[in-house]
């Protein structure tokens, strides 16, 4: 048995793992989280927008 | 980011807004996973408060003076768009009297508690508010009775647990 992947018994198993993940980017600090945030408007900036709102890529080494 | 804040706080000292907290997705961001936004919102109570008509010149006087400019509804501080919005009902005004101090790089910021945005989104209820109430019940520790609380005071403790129950389906 490979150790080096994690491996579920049950795919219930594998979705609170999934909701794990989620609650724990939610416990970084809120520091991290901006930075996260802008790798997101980055990225989303990558892809055309259907909307007319306002989409500026934030400056936060500041 | 840090720069921004400073400025908005610089307007509370300045009088020009009593009192301000972070909203939004942004206050979202406080307490739950990023989510994808791009303006920061500030809910504020004017320094006057006058009936009918809500003047927001003194903030964009202030901003304009400072070189800041301004796109659509949003004013462009360190490249950051900000939204100023005036408390617009009694349950948004407690919510920011009620705010609290958050730290961003040693600077201090006011935000909505989870209760106070939990609220507020079962009364906006968009889609988006829909999706963010369910993470923050998952993913932070909210007071079930300061929620209890501010939903039965402002009339909205049905239109919660009808909603809790659908999202239970």
């Amino acid at each position: 048995m490979n150790n080096k992947y994690p491996s579920f018994s049950n795919i219930q198993e594998l979705f609170k793992a999934k909701k794990e993940y989620h609650k724990n980017l939610a416990k970084l600090p809120f520091e991290e989280k901006i930075k996260i945030l802008v790798k997101l408007q980055k990225l989303a900036m990558g892809f055309p927008s259907h909307s007319n709102k306002i989409r500026i890529v934030w400056k936060i080494d500041n | 980011m840090k720069k921004t804040i400073e400025v908005i706080n610089e307007l509370q000292k300045e009088g020009i807004i009593r009192k301000y907290a972070v909203g939004g997705g942004i206050a979202a961001i406080i307490y739950i996973e990023p989510v994808l936004t791009y303006d920061l919102d500030i809910l504020y109570i004017p320094e006057k408060e006058e009936k009918g008509l809500i003047d927001i010149s003194p903030i964009y006087k202030f901003c304009e003076e400072k070189g800041y400019k301004f796109e659509r509804e949003h004013i462009i501080i360190n490249e950051i768009p900000v939204q100023f919005i005036p408390v617009y009902n009694k349950l948004v005004q407690e919510a920011v009297e009620q705010s609290v101090e958050v730290e961003y790089q040693n600077i201090s910021i006011n935000a909505l508690k989870p209760e106070y945005s939990i609220a507020i989104m079962i009364q906006t209820f968009r889609q988006k508010d829909k999706e963010r109430i369910i993470k923050f019940l998952e993913q932070t520790k909210t007071d079930q009775n300061l929620l209890q609380n501010i939903l039965k005071k402002y009339d909205l403790e049905e239109k919660y647990n009808r909603f809790i129950d659908s999202s239970n389906e």
